[in-house]
């Protein structure tokens, strides 16, 4: 694949539940190698796109091509290329961390005797090598999270998913996943990124897309919104996008409350 | 929040509480919220039922004193020594309470978020644990009253006023020694061990309380035929070690004035045991505290080698997918405790039942007798299981797991269920059948063999129609067992029936000879042919 080619695509892609629409036309293009930083308030659509994308989600309006398959084909051979992390530590927790990937691996088409010894070297480079035997469900959550992120790239994918990837690991662990994430996509790896932490977002994606109330509304480097929005931050730019401005009189409405009523004894 | 009248009871109790140092509005509070969340639970004796409103355990009561009936014979087997009644008697009893406790209550016992919610409070430590015995003490109480009141007022017709408050005595003092030992028990474990371990033991017992019930309640029928035997008491040293001797004797020293040292002893032991008990539980209680951080990290690794799964997979599976699923399926019922829970009682009722029927019949007839005739075919018993646990490979604690059924690249969605149920087959319907062979060829001798390999053909066949008529979506382990008993009850009790049709199908073999073996060449082809038409599963998918 040359440097350039488009990895993902959606048209006009809209979802319904019921008669609720939580995606309202969303179209977007992804070029091999990009960082995406997916954001957008709670309840926009963000992992409903994703889940669309991954084949988690078969009632949906409009054309999404990835790898320029339309997945709507039913052959599921593109998702061999994909690698994800749901945005819930959910897994079969009931397995030991080292059943639970080689189970993965051999999923998504890798020999057993291969996902065990390539899950064994990432579990010790994740700092699991003293627990790779035990039951995930006495793990931490970072715990959970560092088995997720493994079981997401033993089979060296092209395109990742990475909702909330971050959530409970340390900040040594956070650093490592961002350094990853810079040199995966250096590799030419495509990485969908969706978190609600602004800092990390600003800082590791080379593109931004933000979606409101299930449409994009901005989309571009974080310097090009920059320039669009005069504002500091992606924080602040996310603010304005979104239309969130009392955050301050809410807040000093809280403190109010929390002081007010009764005195202490 | 509810008002409870066990709360207003206890309040009664206020200034011996305030005197011993404790807060009693705080252990007031925590017992209401305690009660309220237990409201919202549902007993493992009812886990056949899905979840309603009220307090299921109240609701649960009566089973508790169906269970109470159990020990009514002992009580009236008049004159004897009151030692082998009694004992008996305090033996079902401490079996019922202490398994109780161990499935119902293990849960308040081991409570952790008790230490993050309640430690960080302004409240004493010793006011957190008085609420805590307290609050299993109620339900200890609630069990016990249901148990043993009809019991109790047969004993004060029949044996007396005294003989009704030795009994009551005693009751109170089992009752605090079970909370106390299984709380002393759970101590050891996590001192030891850790708390995955102590799950998978809490486990075990409350499969072994829904087996032994049963069972239990089948000897217990059975036991009214050898009651009349005279027998005289010969005390072995290793009685001290058996609590429920402890209460016999108690009965045998106070009300038939049997003032041996040995019933002293014994006696002596039922009333300091208890007491002793508790205080060492006090004493303990911090550093069990401190334990219980275990049951909050991780667990020790153990690796086990699974040479003997690697090798069923290749004998069983036709294509790598197929024995990825026969991996993964055998891991999942080898170590999802609900799962246990809900299929392995159902294997030991496979296991005993045909036993049992044997037993009823022996008590007609000699063993040479039934050894000739077609009794044999009571393995079918054991095939019964079969609808039960196939309906169950839908359901997962860890069902949000599946999502990478679907994110995966998976080729034919077929070997999913395919290799499950065939994990289930070697794993599970397997050992079991295998026992019951050993044994029925023991009684039958070596002619029934073709039998056997025809009822073990019945049970695949039986597997895969089960699974085509009850099993819905493609992956197993995918729903909540919050789903399990709402639907496809009907049609289970028809398909569990269903085993008839292949006991019948077994007769008419039989009656002709040779039969046999055409019914078993027919069964091989219905098997071949049914499973490559509802779980089609392609030798060598493309190649990866």
């Amino acid at each position: 694949m040359d440097i350039g080619a488009k990895v993902l695509s959606l048209r006009n892609v809209t979802m319904k539940y019921g008669t609720k629409t939580v995606l309202n036309g969303v179209n977007l293009e992804v070029e091999r190698g990009q960082i995406i930083g997916y954001i957008g308030p709670n309840g926009a659509g963000k992992s409903t796109t994703v889940k669309i994308m991954l084949g988690l989600i078969q009632d949906y309006k409009g054309q999404v091509e990835i790898f320029g398959q339309d997945i709507a084909s039913g052959d599921p051979s593109y998702k061999k290329r994909i690698g994800y992390v749901p945005e819930q530590a959910e897994l079969y927790d009931n397995l030991t961390a080292m059943e639970y990937l080689s189970f993965t691996g051999e999923l998504y088409g890798l020999d057993r005797k291969f996902a065990e010894e390539k899950a064994q070297k990432l579990m010790e480079e994740f700092e699991l090598g003293h627990v790779m035997h035990s039951r995930i469900s006495s793990f931490s959550k970072g715990m959970k999270q560092k088995v997720l992120i493994i079981s997401s790239l033993l089979h060296n994918p092209d395109l990742l998913f990475f909702d909330e990837p971050l959530s409970g690991l340390d900040a040594n662990s956070m650093m490592v996943i961002r350094e990853m994430l810079a040199q995966l996509a250096a590799q030419g790896k495509t990485i969908f990124y969706s978190s609600h932490i602004m800092d990390i977002v600003e800082k590791i994606s080379n593109r931004i897309v933000l979606l409101v109330n299930g449409a994009v509304i901005a989309d571009g480097s974080f310097e090009e919104l920059q320039e669009r929005n005069e504002e500091g931050s992606l924080s602040d730019i996310f603010n304005q996008l979104t239309g969130f401005t009392d955050h301050a009189s809410r807040a000093e409405r809280f403190i109010s409350i929390v002081e007010g009523g009764i005195a202490d004894e | 929040m509810n008002e409870f009248r066990t709360l207003a009871f206890l309040s009664k109790f206020k200034r011996l509480f305030t005197r011993a140092g404790i807060d009693y509005q705080a252990m007031e509070t925590i017992l209401r919220m305690k009660l309220t969340m237990d409201g919202r639970r549902t007993p493992t004796i009812f886990n056949a039922q899905k979840k309603k409103e009220g307090n299921q355990f109240l609701k649960s009561l009566w089973i508790y004193g169906l269970y109470g009936l159990m020990i009514i014979p002992f009580m009236l087997f008049g004159e004897g020594p009151y030692i082998f009644q009694m004992s008996i008697a305090f033996g079902i009893t401490m079996f019922i309470l202490t398994t109780t406790m161990v499935s119902d209550f293990s849960s308040v016992l081991l409570d952790v978020r008790d230490k993050t919610v309640l430690q960080t409070k302004p409240v004493s430590s010793r006011t957190i644990n008085t609420a805590k015995i307290i609050h299993i003490l109620i339900y200890m109480f609630f069990i016990t009253g249901a148990f043993i009141a009809i019991p109790l007022v047969v004993g004060l017709f029949s044996n007396g006023v005294l003989f009704t408050f030795v009994f009551f005595a005693a009751l109170v003092l089992t009752m605090l020694f079970i909370v106390v030992f299984t709380s002393l028990m759970y101590f050891a474990v996590l001192r030891f061990f850790d708390g995955e371990r102590l799950k998978d033991i809490i486990n075990y017992v409350q499969i072994i309380l829904s087996v032994g019930v049963i069972i239990g309640y089948q000897i217990v029928i059975r036991a009214f035929n050898f009651a009349d035997l005279e027998l005289t008491y010969a005390f072995s040293w290793w009685h001290v070690f058996l609590p429920p001797m402890w209460f016999g004797a108690a009965f045998e020293l106070l009300l038939n004035q049997d003032f041996s040292n040995v019933m002293i002893l014994l006696s002596v032991l039922a009333l300091l045991v208890p007491i002793i008990s508790i205080f060492i539980y006090i004493q303990l209680m911090p550093s069990f505290e401190r334990n219980m951080d275990k049951l909050m990290s991780e667990s020790k690794s153990r690796k086990r080698s699974g040479w003997l799964m690697d090798f069923w997979g290749k004998v069983c599976c036709r294509n790598r997918e197929e024995r990825m699923f026969f991996r993964f399926a055998s891991l999942m019922m080898k170590q999802e405790r609900n799962f246990k829970l809900k299929v392995y009682p159902s294997l030991g009722f496979a296991f005993i039942f045909p036993f049992i029927f044997i037993f009823t019949e022996l008590q007609m007839r000699t063993l040479a007798d039934i050894s000739t005739g077609s009794m044999f075919l009571l393995i079918y018993f054991g095939n019964m299981m079969i609808p039960t646990i196939v309906y169950m490979f839908q359901f997962s604690d860890n069902h949000k797991g599946s999502w990478l059924f679907k994110a995966s690249p998976i080729q034919q969605p077929a070997a999913a269920y395919s290799g499950t149920l065939k994990a289930f087959l070697v794993k599970l319907y397997m050992p079991v059948f295998l026992l019951l062979s050993i044994a029925f060829i023991a009684i039958f001798s070596w002619r029934i063999l073709p039998d056997l390999f025809a009822v073990l053909l019945g049970a695949v066949l039986q597997t895969l129609l089960t699974y085509k008529w009850i099993n819905a979506g493609s992956f197993p382990f995918t729903s909540s067992f919050e789903f399990a008993q709402s639907e496809g009850s009907a049609k289970m009790v028809i398909i569990s029936l269903a085993a008839g049709i292949f006991v019948v199908a077994h007769l008419i073999a039989n009656a002709v000879t040779g039969g046999i073996y055409i019914y078993i060449i027919l069964l091989l082809i219905l098997i071949f042919m049914g499973w490559r038409a509802i779980l089609p599963v392609i030798g060598h998918p493309a190649p990866h």
